[in-house]
């Protein structure tokens, strides 16, 4: 091979050569957004969001046909005034405060009234916690190389349940603040997880272990804790948060979560191509430079934080951050990049429509006039949803 | 043996010298990469050089003493090491010998217990990460990736050291690429998704990061081991055109003696976390060695194409 062989057999190797015209994708600098299934994922979530949002907003107490409920969502005297609109997204004060404007605002059609302050605010919080649950699992997913990661966990959920029956049951008092109580709550066992699996560094593996025994305290601790609940009201409440529920949800609620959402939206972008990085292997990661531990902890860190904010207006709604992941990768390939534009809208998609099931299916089944919590909607169409997965595909979900 | 030991403990002296030779070593070669001249570029391991356009880096390890910590005595317990600049060192040795726990050391994968590695004068484990990673480059024996990433995507990964936290890939990151796929001989591989390669298309699409990394030293890990003989000609082809043709510092392990022998400017032989003999691979690869270090009696007989080594029997004492 040495000598004269080289040069015949080697195929022109050289060091140097080589054209650098390629890279079609990278033309833009968005050029990977304009991915063909990407597009269609986008466009399909779109429309269930659409549809969904739809029957939300036309079906309930007060009926209105579907051209009235569009009317009412499109009715220009909310959507082109900005005091209306930012009344909605901001809140009175703050509107009165941007806008300047001190006196009453004009009157609504009794519809438009209706859509808008009760059903509305109730599916922008879907879409919120659909995205918030998407992107969380997407994350951990790839921070714990465990295809069976979901936002929860590290401990999230676990923290949070723990807290909110804490509050319910024993400082009723604290009741009032018991979105940011489980929001903290649950990034705080995210804190004790990592410090349980924190020895030299972390790894995958000791991080799920972590979790799960964290997990498994507070979930005991929280199980027992119904023992003392002494009204059936209060049992009745503590269950819609620790599975999920968007029943009696409103602005406040889109206005608490939306501006976290923001923040940790724009942060997994930002950190797609370190978790790209991760998916190569602890090792690979780390001989091209990443600090891992570091990386590692922040991306946690903002999937907490999305999964915190979602807890905090919706409680723990199982499932959405386990499936959408999957879902999407599936869809678009193993890119996080793509990966977590897709989640930004199969989250919503399915919470959303899941969300028209727990709020009209009982009465659509039984006529009883109740809901049921999303939570156990987004289970019981997940489930079946994974089974299909896992049968349909050998290797699941490609990590 | 004894100049190899002479670089590891006066590095500071030797490193002038071996600028010097590779001064003149490259006026040749560099020539083939004179189509990449219009861009601005010269070849793969000028670019980034520290001390300059030519200069090979050199690594050195110095009493190092390494281990794991689940293991309470260190595998490799106080060995100097230092390679070549510019040229190919090999380790060898049987299994369980530590040349795959010298090159993680080497690579700062494993923070030594004692003693330290320096390239080009600086310890690498006080550098930082990237700025270690834009002048060290691993190839690990096992990699991992999602199987639906294309070679190409992977191969732009090893360009993650030279990017910023925001930055986009820049027409220096393509041509790197493109260098790195062109020499690692998997460009009709590019748009294919890695999880329908063979084991040995794989590593080649590997080798294509590593070397998009456009570092001036090297560390590959058993590069060759598992795969079948043409990929194992293709590896050893890649090494060999980095050796002739570019400054870049190549330490790998290798599981086969006499590709060792074939393809390094150095041996370096280790049994039980010991060198037990370094130097020229036809002052090396003696039937000695391998009945001391790989416990086999073998017949070596010199070639032009170097030692050729016919392993007979495997020793049974002790």
């Amino acid at each position: 091979m040495s000598g004269g062989e080289s040069t015949t057999g080697g195929e022109g190797r050289t060091v140097g050569g080589g054209s650098p015209a390629r890279r079609p994708a990278e033309g833009g600098r968005l050029g990977w957004l304009f991915d063909p299934r990407l597009v269609t994922v986008a466009a399909g979530s779109l429309v269930l969001v659409a549809v969904a949002g739809l029957v939300q907003v036309s079906f309930g107490a007060y009926s209105m046909t579907v051209g009235q409920a569009w009317r009412a969502v499109l009715d220009p005297a909310v959507l082109f005034d900005p005091r209306w609109f930012l009344n909605f997204l901001l809140g009175e004060e703050l509107m009165r405060t941007v806008t300047g404007f001190q006196g009453e605002l004009p009157q609504l059609a009794r519809e438009t009234l209706i859509v808008w302050n009760i059903r509305l605010p109730r599916v922008l919080v879907g879409v919120v916690v659909g995205m918030n649950l998407a992107v969380s699992g997407a994350i951990f997913q790839a921070v714990t190389r465990n295809e069976l990661a979901s936002p929860f966990i590290l401990g999230v959920s676990s923290g949070a349940g723990l807290m909110i029956l804490l509050t319910l049951v024993v400082f009723g008092s604290l009741s009032a603040f018991l979105p940011i109580i489980a929001a903290l709550g649950g990034a705080v066992a995210f804190l004790i997880v990592y410090a349980i699996a924190w020895k030299n560094g972390t790894s995958p593996v000791r991080l799920v272990l972590a979790g799960v025994i964290v997990g498994t305290v507070f979930t005991s601790l929280q199980t027992g804790l119904f023992f003392f609940a002494d009204d059936i009201s209060v049992v009745q409440s503590a269950i819609q948060w620790t599975t999920g529920s968007l029943t009696g949800t409103d602005w406040e609620q889109v206005r608490m979560a939306l501006p976290w959402t923001v923040v940790a939206v724009v942060l997994s972008l930002a950190g797609s191509r370190q978790l790209n990085l991760l998916l190569l292997g602890e090792q690979t990661a780390k001989s091209l430079g990443m600090s891992i531990e570091r990386v590692r902890f922040a991306l946690s860190g903002v999937a907490v934080l999305a999964a915190a904010a979602s807890i905090a207006v919706a409680g723990i709604v199982s499932f959405v951050g386990l499936i959408v992941p999957h879902v999407v990768r599936n869809l678009v390939g193993s890119d996080y990049k793509r990966v977590i534009v897709g989640c930004l809208f199969v989250g919503p998609a399915l919470m959303v429509g899941a969300d028209v099931g727990a709020r009209l299916g009982m009465s659509v089944l039984t006529g009883a006039d109740s809901q049921i919590p999303v939570g156990i909607v987004t289970g019981l169409v997940g489930g079946p949803y994974f089974l299909y997965l896992m049968r349909r595909q050998q290797n699941m979900g490609d990590l | 043996m004894s100049t190899e030991h002479a670089d590891a403990t006066e590095s500071g002296e030797s490193s002038g010298a071996n600028e010097m030779n590779g001064a003149t070593e490259a006026d040749g070669p560099q020539g083939t990469g004179g189509g990449d001249g219009q861009h601005g570029t010269s070849g793969a391991g000028g670019q980034h050089g520290t001390g300059g356009a030519g200069a090979a880096s050199d690594l050195d390890g110095e009493d190092l003493v390494l281990g794991y910590p689940t293991a309470p005595e260190p595998v490799i317990d106080g060995e100097s090491i230092a390679a070549e600049p510019g040229a190919v060192t090999a380790l060898v040795g049987p299994n369980g010998s530590g040349k795959s726990t010298l090159l993680k050391g080497l690579a700062n994968q494993l923070a030594p217990e004692g003693g330290s590695v320096l390239l080009d004068g600086r310890d690498v484990h006080s550098m930082d990460t990237k700025a270690l990673a834009k002048k060290l480059g691993l190839l690990s024996q096992e990699s991992t990736s999602p199987d639906s990433i294309t070679v190409e995507d992977l191969v732009y990964h090893g360009r993650y050291p030279h990017r910023g936290f925001f930055e986009r890939t820049t027409a220096e990151d393509a041509r790197a690429v493109e260098r790195a796929i062109d020499l690692a001989g998997c460009g009709h591989l590019r748009d294919r998704e890695v999880g329908s390669l063979s084991g040995g298309q794989k590593q080649l699409a590997w080798i294509a990061m590593v070397l998009a990394q456009d570092t001036d030293v090297l560390l590959l890990d058993e590069p060759t081991t598992f795969l079948d003989l043409h990929h194992q000609m293709e590896v050893m082809e890649i090494i060999e055109t980095l050796r002739d043709e570019s400054e870049v510092t190549v330490v790998v392990v290798l599981h086969d003696i006499e590709q060792a022998a074939r393809l390094a400017d150095r041996v370096v032989a280790l049994k039980d976390g010991e060198i037990r003999a370094r130097g020229p691979p036809e002052e090396i690869v003696t039937e000695d060695l391998l009945t001391d270090v790989f416990r086999v009696d073998a017949e070596v007989v010199d070639t032009d194409r170097g030692p050729r080594v016919t392993p007979l029997r495997a020793r049974h004492e002790e």
